[in-house]
């Protein structure tokens, strides 16, 4: 329900590109899907893969045959309606995240994603976005790690050391004050 | 007894019923909050529980759903942006009486209303299920097989701009569920080898990119709406109020439990049909439709949350999701051991009572904080999307990774997340392929089950569909579908249309 196509479909940059490229996309899964079993039965671990890939060709071909009598929308350009620099920007940062993610660990990786993207995309000082950083930080952290007791990656970060200092700190702080 | 019991298992236990009152209160939030949606919250929760006790999880899990559903229409009364597709419907009249003043009427009203449409949909549930899930028991293979194709379809067919991009989304994500072991003959399937593939795709990772990171990706567009801000006068809505509307509630809520109850249709599809309904029947608002009328308000709001009860049928009963949400929600429940189906109320008749009973303990929690907390609400709802935006990415790559420790998780989200991008910036639904990677499995092992019972024969296959009523009738609907949107269908029905005007 959410787009309510108007009278005469337009098509947006890059739409009929991406069609094209669905196509060829599902044309190679259906090749993989026929080097399964073949057409040997009906019943065989292969027969629904190929029909399913025969579906998305024949679905992708009808949906690229479509762009191709649609007119181009007026007025959209790609670099600023579909992917403007913003998303690439964004897309590329998640990436980084996600490749050090395991070797800096959680904390480190985490601090630096929100703190950098933070300041990109709400641009207050930068007082602000440390402190809005830090906060959400030890909010997940403490949310996920200590109560749902979720596994996050450690990292160069002594994690479990720190924790295990915290709570003996803690404990001796206690049996003091008794 | 027996059933009382379990009916009373989340109420007694302050664990669960701790758990229940957390879930409806993010719910809420979740809902209401644009940019965040249910599915999303579902998905990014089904991947940090799943190590936790099932009643844990699936108390929480239902309270976020039940509590989403009605979130949704808090901004749209005071905002007029629907958090949720479920609440479209509810902004049409509930701005404008926000717009004269009466935000807190408005909300208060929508909030009662609500929850009679929840208990409706509730207690069409525990009455119905037993009796739809004896017949299921009846279901043939072919049956099941054709009810997968079904649910496929009609998410496709309504939720996206043609057939055909509902039914390309709906068939990759069949393709994506079928990688990995054959679960009957253990042949490999797409693995290329890579022995990491040979369980599949985590379904889980796919649902994150496809409506986390995507969704998330995509509100970027949209950074720099300004915000209108609404007074809130006194919240409890007036008992001649509640008591003048009820019969139209009612109605719409039945209407709301039954299109929730069909595959393919959820709440927001109800709540425009509920919103039609009391056009037709209302005729002489006080207020016309559309500037502000109470009818307008409620009719959606009762139909909407009547609609979780009613797409809680299909899914305990056959295993068949409504719609993405009900999609995540059942890739929940298996991940958690269970098996919705037939069966399930057979075997195990204490989930069944325990989900009942949790969620009318979640509806009466929609009822408190619903009616309390309105100033909370109004500073969290105006957190800036330059805050949550990056906190979105945050929790569903450490959600990835959490389903298994694997870094492979996380690849595979952002592969997901980044094609559905695309996907839904080029008018292809994304809900089908999450349909279609939950119904994968159903589909094709009742296929190829359906198929050896007739020796192999297709020809026998076809005969015998037509000697039971229930295939011939899914066997119409399918063909119905694919007809009516078709081009030659189209046009010759503006043939028929416009040759007496000429």
């Amino acid at each position: 329900m959410s787009s309510q196509s108007p009278l005469i479909k337009t098509r947006k940059p890059g739409e009929r590109l991406f069609c094209f490229l669905l196509v060829m996309g599902s044309t190679y899964l259906f090749w993989q899907a026929y080097n399964i079993s073949g057409l040997s039965s009906l019943s065989s671990p292969g027969a629904f893969p190929l029909a399913s890939a025969a579906v998305m060709v024949l679905a992708s071909c009808v949906a690229f045959l479509n762009t191709l009598k649609s007119p181009a929308a007026e007025g959209v350009r790609f670099v600023y309606h579909c992917f403007p620099p913003v998303v690439a920007i964004i897309m590329a940062l998640i990436l980084v995240y996600s490749i050090v993610l395991d070797s800096l660990g959680f904390i480190l990786s985490s601090f630096a994603f929100l703190f950098i993207s933070i300041q990109f995309l709400y641009r207050r000082s930068v007082l602000t976005t440390l402190t809005i950083t830090l906060l959400s930080l030890i909010v997940v952290y403490i949310v996920f790690r200590l109560v749902f007791q979720v596994v996050l990656p450690e990292g160069i970060v002594p994690e479990r050391e720190i924790l295990s200092a915290i709570e003996s700190f803690v404990e001796i702080v206690i049996l003091w004050m008794l | 007894m027996d059933a009382l019991n379990y009916f009373a298992m989340s109420w007694l236990s302050p664990e669960l019923l701790g758990l229940t009152a957390l879930g409806t209160f993010l719910g809420i939030y979740v809902g209401a909050i644009p940019g965040l949606s249910v599915t999303m919250a579902v998905s990014i929760l089904i991947s940090f529980t799943f190590s936790w006790d099932v009643n844990y999880a699936l108390c929480l899990m239902v309270g976020v759903y039940m509590g989403g559903v009605y979130g949704g229409s808090r901004t749209a009364i005071l905002l007029n942006i629907p958090g949720a597709p479920s609440a479209i419907a509810t902004a049409l009249d509930g701005y404008p009486l926000a717009k004269k003043g009466l935000a807190g009427e408005a909300i208060g009203l929508s909030t009662v209303m609500s929850v009679v449409g929840g208990f409706v949909g509730i207690i069409v549930l525990a009455l119905a299920a037993p009796t739809v899930s004896e017949f299921a028991i009846t279901f043939q293979p072919r049956d099941y097989m054709m009810l997968g194709v079904l649910g496929i379809m009609l998410v496709g067919s309504l939720s996206g701009s043609s057939l055909a991009r509902g039914i390309f989304a709906g068939a990759l994500g069949l393709l994506i569920g079928t990688v990995g072991l054959d679960p009957m003959t253990a042949e490999e399937r797409f693995t290329y080898g890579v022995v990491e593939l040979w369980d599949g795709i985590n379904p889980v990772a796919v649902m994150i990119g496809m409506f986390g990171i995507s969704e998330a990706l995509h509100q970027l567009h949209h950074m720099n709406k300004a915000v209108v801000k609404q007074k809130i006068s006194r919240i409890i809505p007036k008992w001649s109020d509640v008591k003048k509307y009820m019969p139209l509630s009612l109605q719409t809520s039945f209407i709301g439990v039954i299109v929730g109850a069909l595959p393919g249709t959820g709440g927001d599809i109800a709540a425009l049909m509920a919103y039609d309904h009391a056009k037709r029947v209302t005729k002489k608002p006080k207020v016309p439709f559309g500037e502000g009328a109470k009818e307008g308000l409620i009719a959606p709001e009762a139909a909407n949350n009547a609609a979780v009860g009613g797409a809680y049928i299909p899914m305990l009963t056959l295993g068949i999701p409504g719609d993405a949400v009900t999609a995540v929600f059942i890739g929940a429940l298996f991940i958690h051991g269970l098996n919705p189906g037939p069966l399930l109320l057979v075997e195990q008749p204490h989930m069944f009572w325990f989900t009942v009973g949790n969620l009318t303990l979640a509806n009466i929690f929609v009822l408190i904080f619903g009616l309390t907390g309105i100033k909370l609400f109004s500073k969290i709802v105006e957190c800036p999307k330059g805050v949550l935006i990056p906190l979105i990415f945050l929790l569903s790559i450490v959600g990835a990774y959490a389903i298994n420790n694997a870094v492979t998780d996380i690849w595979w989200m952002l592969a997901f997340g980044v094609f559905g991008y695309f996907m839904r910036l080029y008018a292809f639904p994304v809900g089908p392929v999450i349909l279609g990677v939950i119904l994968s499995s159903l589909t094709d092992e009742n296929w190829r089950r359906a198929i050896l019972s007739e020796r192999g024969s297709v020809s026998d296959l076809f005969i015998n569909l037509f000697h039971s009523p229930l295939s011939t009738v899914l066997f119409s609907v399918i063909v119905l579908i694919l007809f009516t949107q078709s081009p030659i269908w189209t046009k010759w029905l503006r043939a028929k249309i416009f040759r007496p005007s000429h």
